[in-house]
């Protein structure tokens, strides 16, 4: 297969990134036109940002690559990912966006009026962004060494480096309009070649697609359990996500943060169609990667492999473009969240300006962690992350919107027992102390299905001990979560 | 005839123009200032809300939760794939946008209610 | 002996009284310095410790919350066995033993509340553990007004108790009406606003009414909308909800201004509106943008032949949202803006800039003032920095 197409196409991706979130877009109106301060962005566009935003190497490559080696049960990742919108949906979406907090630190302050839990928080929406950056990193790593043949870590340093190169040389400027464009990029990127391979394989036959046990590479000896903790944490993990939390600032209100939210819905759950596609057909033609060699990369060898020839090339450098786009646009988005929340939080002085210095920290972390740490598949990676944010975010948020007795010694209690079990036994299974077969490892390596709970029962009983620290601006906070606009501003909009 | 006596006067006053009503204290005004009137006003919206939120939540739910379990007793790939691949997605975004409209009309009923109410 | 050995006896005698003496002085007297202190000094320390710890929440007023975060300080000053605060209605907190005596502190202390002059009564009760037997109140006050009371108990009768508690209590007051000049303060700044309101106006009023005027007859459709604009555009100035709005609204406003000056100046000014879409929803204080936009009009226009040009841009930038208001108009001498940030300039030009950084600074803290670069003749730039979330603004 020829690289040099899938070379120029992850060059013109990585340019087009520095370029446009460096320097950004302008948009001038002189006063001849009409007035721009009147608009907002609608619904439609800024889902169509959020989900350029949100689908990461994890949706790009990791989903399909598991398929292949296990199966279709691995498609509760991509069904979880879109879930976990609802769950937002329903239960924080409006209040979220109507509570006027740009990151999850300014929600907990707001709500409980304390700085600790703000500090605590903070910390662990670092550690929750970091978990999710490793696996972009790696993933781009293992893209470029597909096709070049290059070291490991260097499509990791690549990335980092231009995610740091793209934020000093602009600052922190979110565009939607690029990550519009981002998502129709990786929805092109992954819809052209899955049809030209969905034709080839007619061409061939349809031979079919078996999965077989004997065929499945052993991935959990209770998998079961496993699965179920997969579910806990996609969809309960979603919402406290940091670069998700974040987009809901951009809502000009909360009625239309609900409209969004069901735009990303239906647009990421498009987009997850196509995975599968490429995991079935990577058994069929791929088969070596089943059970040695990254299965990540099966997207990326298909177009290659099935078609062949100038289309496959071409097609192979599409896919390998959109997958770059994947890894950049959600690299940038939580590398300036989580520079974001370093900056207001943990860096002591204020006076200077430090989110330069912040985002260099924000980076070089997951970037030390994804070349220390051995690899281990994207989209489990990925869901350690969604996990963590499980077991300490969901509490926090869905309490603190909807129960009038949340305290702060509470949702530290929370966040500490609960996102802090999580996060150890991440560590541990990384760490690679506990292996599998047997019940320490499923439980350490999914950890959702027993951390979700007790985060929520710390947070519940400690609150109901301490009644006297109930925060005096609570019943203020939950009307203004609750209350519809029109009955806030007094005026029809 | 001389004997007639005096006509009477009476005393006549204008009618009294600055009548000071009672103040008409307006539901939203409760809210804004948090009175005990207004709390129970914003809970009530709040279980709505909630109801509808967990109504959605309980299905995703229910359905989801059993489906591992299905798919366990079915052992059949082709099951999953057709439902985990395609089938789910639709659903979702249903349910979603069901969920969408009842909020949105819970909250044009309780605007209404508060602005459509006399003073109690 | 001879008598050169009584001199020798003597002498010694002399000496030895004389050394015993001064040793003796010098020991007897109180160590005067130490390098590491003396008691008296440690306890000195102690005391202004303790009371500096017991002052930041009384800043705050004198409530319920602040009583109870300062009254275990303020008990370890006097170092009684309890300790009340009261406010004129009832009792604010209770610290150290007995609080069932709380029940009857009101009626003790009406007299204090009324006449102002510290009391002191028997405070017995049946229990026999019980050690309050004594007690003195003394009042709170601030500007002549009693606002509570402070009650130390103690096992006996003491008049040094009466003279500390007096004592306490006056510094208790320096606190609260230190907290009665923050609330003044506050008042100021809200008076200003309503004045720079007022400001707004008249003055854009008048010219504005007779910039439509002039269209009524050329060109009614313009003059109609001109019209409408005007209304909405003064319905946003005077309206009363909140001290918060959010940047949507204030570049509306801001827009429907500048279309009202264009009305009047044609093509003289042109202006260039950026905004990034992002920050729209971003809440600031009430008008603090339209000064600095009247202010580079103002500038960009006196004294100008040929046109000038203003630029307003609002960008996304992470946490924050950045504002800059740029002018090429005559600009101002940077010292004498640095006297008008101050609040040593005086008249009228710059109140707008000062006021907004004043609030700017109250609502956000230090960092966040106005930031303004300009010379003589250099036209002027203004960079405002929001911060996307701040505890409290809520734009409505």
């Amino acid at each position: 297969m020829s690289r040099t197409y899938a070379v120029a196409a992850v060059a013109v991706v990585v340019l087009a990134t520095v370029l446009v979130g460096g320097f950004g877009l302008r948009i001038s109106r002189t006063t001849s036109d009409f007035y721009v301060a009147s608009r907002t962005v609608r619904p439609r566009l800024n889902a169509a940002a959020i989900s350029g935003e949100y689908l990461s190497a994890a949706s790009f490559l990791g989903i399909a690559g598991l398929v292949l080696v296990h199966g279709p049960d691995m498609l509760w990742y991509p069904v979880g990912y879109t879930a976990g919108y609802l769950v937002l949906l329903v239960f924080v979406a409006a209040p979220l966006r109507r509570s006027g907090a740009y990151t999850l630190p300014d929600f907990a302050e707001g709500r409980l009026e304390s700085r600790q839990v703000r500090r605590l928080v903070s910390v662990l929406v670092v550690g929750a962004g970091w978990l999710y950056l490793v696996p972009q990193l790696q993933g781009a790593g293992l893209t470029l060494k597909i096709l070049t043949g290059a070291p490991g870590w260097l499509g990791d340093v690549l990335v980092a480096s231009v995610v740091v190169l793209a934020v000093a040389a602009g600052g922190m400027r979110s565009i939607t309009f690029v990550q519009v464009f981002q998502y129709w990029l990786k929805l092109t990127a992954l819809l052209v070649p899955a049809i030209f391979l969905v034709l080839a394989w007619r061409g061939d036959g349809q031979p079919r697609v078996t999965f077989d046990a004997h065929l499945s590479a052993f991935r959990a000896d209770h998998p079961l359990y496993a699965t179920y903790g997969l579910i806990v944490a996609t969809f309960l993990g979603t919402m406290g996500l940091p670069h998700v939390v974040v987009r809901f600032y951009t809502s000009p209100n909360g009625r239309d943060a609900r409209r969004t939210t069901v735009a990303v819905l239906a647009l990421i759950g498009v987009f997850y169609l196509l995975p599968p596609v490429y995991g079935a057909l990577g058994r069929l033609y791929a088969p070596e990667l089943i059970h040695g060699g990254d299965a990540d990369a099966a997207v990326l060898l298909l177009p290659g492999r099935v078609i062949g020839g100038l289309g496959g090339d071409l097609l192979g450098a599409l896919v390998a473009g959109g997958a770059f786009a994947a890894f950049l646009s959600t690299a940038s988005g939580l590398t300036m969240a989580v520079a974001g929340v370093i900056t207001q939080d943990v860096l002591p002085s204020r006076g200077v300006r430090h989110f330069r210095l912040a985002t260099v920290l924000a980076i070089s972390v997951p970037l030390a962690g994804s070349l220390m740490v051995s690899r281990v598949p994207v989209a489990d990676s990925v869901g350690m992350a969604f996990a963590v944010s499980a077991s300490s975010f969901c509490p926090l948020l869905v309490l603190g919107i909807w129960w009038r007795r949340l305290t702060p010694p509470g949702a530290v209690a929370g966040l500490l027992l609960g996102g802090g079990s999580a996060l150890l036994s991440v560590a541990i299974t990384v760490s690679g102390a506990v292996r599998p077969p047997g019940w320490p490892h499923a439980l350490l390596a999914w950890p959702a299905v027993w951390s979700v709970p007790v985060g929520f029962l710390a947070m519940i009983l400690v609150s109901l001990a301490t009644p006297r620290r109930i925060p005096p601006g609570t019943n203020a906070a939950m009307t203004r979560f609750h209350l519809p606009e029109a009955l806030t501003t007094g005026r029809q909009r | 005839m001389s004997a007639e006596p005096t006509p009477r006067r009476e005393v006549v006053t204008g009618e009294p123009r600055r009548v000071r009503p009672l103040p008409r204290y307006r539901t939203q005004s409760e809210i804004d200032e948090q009175t005990a009137l207004g709390g129970a006003y914003v809970r009530s919206l709040m279980r709505g809300q909630l109801r509808a939120g967990l109504t959605a939540f309980a299905v995703l739910a229910a359905v989801v939760g059993t489906l591992p379990l299905v798919f366990e007793a079915l052992h059949s790939s082709a099951v999953v794939w057709a439902v985990l691949g395609f089938a789910a997605y639709p659903p979702l975004t249903l349910l979603a946008w069901w969920y969408v409209r009842r909020a949105e009309r819970n909250e044009s009923d309780f605007a209404r209610l508060v602005e459509g109410r006399p003073a109690p | 002996m001879t008598g050169a050995g009584y001199a020798v006896i003597v002498v010694l005698a002399l000496l030895l009284f004389g050394g015993g003496l001064l040793l003796g002085r010098r020991t007897a007297r109180p160590l005067r310095t130490s390098d590491v202190g003396t008691p008296v000094e440690h306890a000195t320390f102690e005391t202004l410790h303790t009371a500096s710890l017991a002052a930041p929440p009384l800043r705050a007023g004198l409530t319920g919350d602040s009583a109870r975060r300062s009254a275990r300080r303020l008990r370890s000053l006097l170092g009684t066995d309890a300790l009340c605060l009261t406010d004129r209605d009832g009792v604010l907190v209770w610290d150290g033993e007995g609080d069932h005596h709380g029940r009857h502190v009101m009626e003790q202390v009406a007299g204090v509340l009324e006449t102002g002059r510290d009391t002191a009564f028997r405070s017995d009760c049946d229990d026999l553990d019980c050690p309050l037997k004594w007690a003195v109140a003394v009042p709170l006050t601030v500007d002549h007004r009693v606002l509570g009371t402070l009650v130390a108990y103690a096992p006996r009768e003491s008049a040094v108790l009466a003279r500390a508690a007096g004592e306490v209590a006056r510094w208790v007051c320096v606190q609260l009406e230190l907290a009665e000049l923050d609330r003044s303060r506050t008042q100021l700044i809200e008076a200003e606003i309503r004045a720079l309101r007022a400001q707004i106006s008249p003055h854009f009023i008048f010219n504005s009414l007779a910039a439509i005027a002039s269209f009524v007859r050329t060109d009614p459709e313009q003059a109609r909308e001109l019209l409408l604009e005007f209304a909405d555009f003064t319905r946003y100035s005077f309206r009363s909800h909140g001290d918060f709005t959010t940047l949507a609204d204030e570049l509306h406003s801001i827009d429907q201004y500048l279309a009202l000056v264009r009305a009047r100046f044609g093509e003289r000014l042109s202006v260039t509106l950026q905004v990034a879409p992002e920050v729209l929803p971003v809440a600031l204080p009430f008008l603090c943008l339209q000064p600095l936009v009247e202010n580079a009009v103002k500038h960009g226009l006196e004294g100008a032949v040929t046109s000038s040009r203003i630029t307003i841009s609002a960008l996304d930038a992470g946490s924050e949202a950045e504002v800059v208001i740029e002018d090429d108009g005559t600009g101002m001498d940077p010292q004498r803006l640095r006297h008008i940030l101050r609040g040593e300039g005086g008249g009228s030009t710059g109140i707008g800039l000062l006021n907004v950084d004043e609030r700017l600074r109250q609502v956000y803290g230090d960092d966040y003032g106005l930031v303004i670069e300009t010379g003589i003749g250099a036209g002027m730039r203004i960079t405002v920095r929001l911060p996307k979330y701040r505890a409290g603004v809520h734009g409505s």
